[in-house]
């Protein structure tokens, strides 16, 4: 009697087994899918420059050569391209985090005039699709004579981050108790003090997604700082990137070694901080 | 005790204090937002609506650029182009997205390191996505017209084919775009009670009926948000197309975002690049608003 019954559970069990062998292949698959680009690009960089055009492909670069990093990553040019876009990640940091927590901070504890109307407002331009205003900036910051300045690549992204981290930010502000600065405020201490000292460093998780996602946006973007710029010295890293394509003709081997060599500190730093950088990019997923 | 006008005064000061302050806070982001992102939508309006000459407003001319670009200025074709660059990335990104999701939801081994690995492609820029991919598109040395080639197939570079290019192009945004997909449903998925699964698995439900009665209504409104993002995103990219193909072969992939970047700074005819830029941000609301409706009436 009891016999069917047990054939019909082994064979449940290797159903399950079956499936669960079908869902790593799955995932191995997918894997393989996501690293390919990044794993023959790595491959092409590690190459001698006489073997980057070789056909049959090799994916094991033999001997491994690093001269295409030193004229691709390393070349004086693509460092100044990232050192500016460093510099501009910088100030945007502290302009837009600095602008942004301070509006996250009166949206959630102050009461003021047409407070909903103008957080409309604001929330509203993350709507605006990037490519729909890089000519009316490009042509705003030419009558301004401040065109191809980093002044106002820095203004330009701040304005563009700020919507998305005031949300960022009030989320995690409106975890703080309120009680904490009543208290506070309560033994005399000031509105200012309150926030500086009390609920500033309460927010260390929010402002860590949050200048994840500033890094990212700035460090990955193209089309705002192509709009703004002109002069070589005044690239940042993608405009950069994007020159050793239409300028000097392809020469795969030193663009793969910038590509990837500027791509990698990103990954390196997701796989360290997965958490703040889903938080940052989730929130940041609106802004097309 | 400190006489009648000084506590007065103190206090009026101490009251105008906590009358600025909220405007303080507030102002420096509004103002930002206002003269970067509003301000240039009002321009790039009214030069919609203005001739031009180079960098210089022309004349008033009503709708007409409008119905230039829409009948003989090629408006259409960007548009058309622009959808099925949409369209295309959606049908590949969505299954694979929320696939990939269902099996990181399972409780297997080494989960952490692929969902990692999943979601590099998500951090690495449009213009990175498109160098990558021509790479290894490349017809002479390139690992897949090699793996073509041994199949029999001769394929010379599948960007410069005009019927190869597109097919390429949403492959190459479905690799940047599936990951955030897969992290919204991730997360959806997380929030079901495992019970539930656990009730329908013990009514012997078939996996795929488990997953369209049970866990799908369940996670709808976040894969909905996930399509609308990716519908956005794609529909607005400039970067990749740019740097794979440039809107060509003769137009095969010149959508409607890119036009906007091509008639701006390669042409510099800012009345088309204005008024197709307007038309974006249109359709963008278009988009969302549709978005929005279909959310309100699954809530109602």
């Amino acid at each position: 009697m009891t016999q069917p019954v047990i054939r019909a559970r082994s064979g449940r069990s290797q159903l399950r087994i079956l499936g669960v062998g079908i869902t790593y292949l799955a995932l191995v698959l997918a894997a393989a899918f996501a690293l390919l680009p990044l794993l023959w690009g790595l491959s092409t960089s590690l190459k001698a420059p006489a073997d980057v055009l070789s056909s049959p492909p090799r994916w094991i670069p033999d001997p491994v050569d690093f001269e295409n990093y030193a004229r691709g990553l390393f070349s004086a040019k693509f460092l100044r391209y990232m050192a500016n876009s460093f510099l501009v990640v910088i100030g945007s940091l502290v302009v837009s985090v600095g602008f942004a927590v301070h509006a996250a901070y009166a949206v959630s504890r102050f009461k003021f005039a047409a407070r909903e109307t103008l957080l409309f407002l604001i929330w509203s331009t993350i709507m605006i699709p990037g490519v729909s205003i890089i000519v009316p900036l490009y042509l705003l910051t030419v009558d301004l004579g401040i065109y191809d300045t980093l002044f106002v690549v820095v203004l330009a992204y701040s304005a563009w981050l700020v919507p998305t981290l005031i949300w960022l930010l009030r989320g995690f502000i409106e975890t703080v108790p309120y009680e904490l600065e009543e208290s506070a405020l309560v033994d005399g201490c000031s509105r200012l003090k309150a926030f500086y000292v009390i609920v500033l460093p309460l927010l260390r998780p929010g402002l860590a997604a949050a200048s994840v996602l500033v890094f990212v946006t700035i460090w990955n973007d193209f089309l705002l700082a192509f709009s703004l710029t002109l002069r070589d010295e005044n690239r940042l890293l993608q405009v950069g990137l994007y020159s050793f394509v239409t300028e000097l003709g392809i020469e795969w081997g030193p663009l793969m070694a910038a590509t990837i060599g500027s791509t990698i500190p990103v990954v390196i730093a997701f796989a360290l901080l997965q958490r703040q950088f889903i938080q940052g990019l989730t929130g940041g997923a609106v802004k097309g | 005790m400190p006489p009648d006008h000084i506590v007065r005064s103190r206090y009026r000061s101490a009251s105008i204090v906590r009358h600025v302050q909220p405007y303080l806070f507030f102002y420096p982001s509004f103002l930002l937002v206002a003269v970067v992102s509003f301000l240039p939508m009002f321009y790039a309006v009214r030069q919609s609506l203005h001739a031009a000459s180079y960098l210089e407003i022309g004349p008033f001319v009503g709708l007409a650029n409008y119905v230039e670009l829409l009948t003989h200025g090629g408006g259409l074709w960007n548009i058309q182009t622009s959808i099925i660059f949409v369209l295309g990335s959606l049908a590949l990104t969505m299954p694979l997205g929320i696939g990939l999701a269902l099996l990181l939801n399972q409780p297997i081994r080494f989960r952490t390191v692929f969902r990692t690995i999943l979601i590099v492609p998500w951090i690495v820029s449009q213009l990175v996505t498109g160098l990558l991919w021509m790479w290894l598109y490349d017809g002479r040395v390139g690992p897949l017209a090699h793996a073509l080639r041994q199949l029999g197939l001769n394929v010379s570079g599948p960007l410069t084919d005009v019927n190869w290019a597109m097919p390429s192009l949403i492959l190459a945004n479905t690799w940047h775009s599936y990951p955030l997909v897969m992290v919204f449903t991730l997360a959806a998925l997380q929030t079901i009670p495992s019970e539930i699964g656990e009730a329908a698995r013990i009514d012997a439900a078939s996996a795929w009926h488990r997953f369209w009665h049970v866990t799908l209504p369940l996670i709808k409104s976040t894969v909905l948000v996930a399509l609308v993002l990716t519908t956005l995103h794609t529909f607005n990219t400039v970067t990749t197309v740019l740097i794979m193909t440039g809107g060509g072969p003769v137009g095969a992939t010149e959508v409607l975002a890119l036009r906007v970047f091509k008639e701006g700074f390669q042409f510099y005819r800012m009345e088309v690049a204005s008024t197709a830029a307007v038309v974006i941000f249109v359709l963008n609301i278009v988009f969302s608003l549709a978005y929005i409706r279909v959310l309100r009436a699954e809530r109602a």
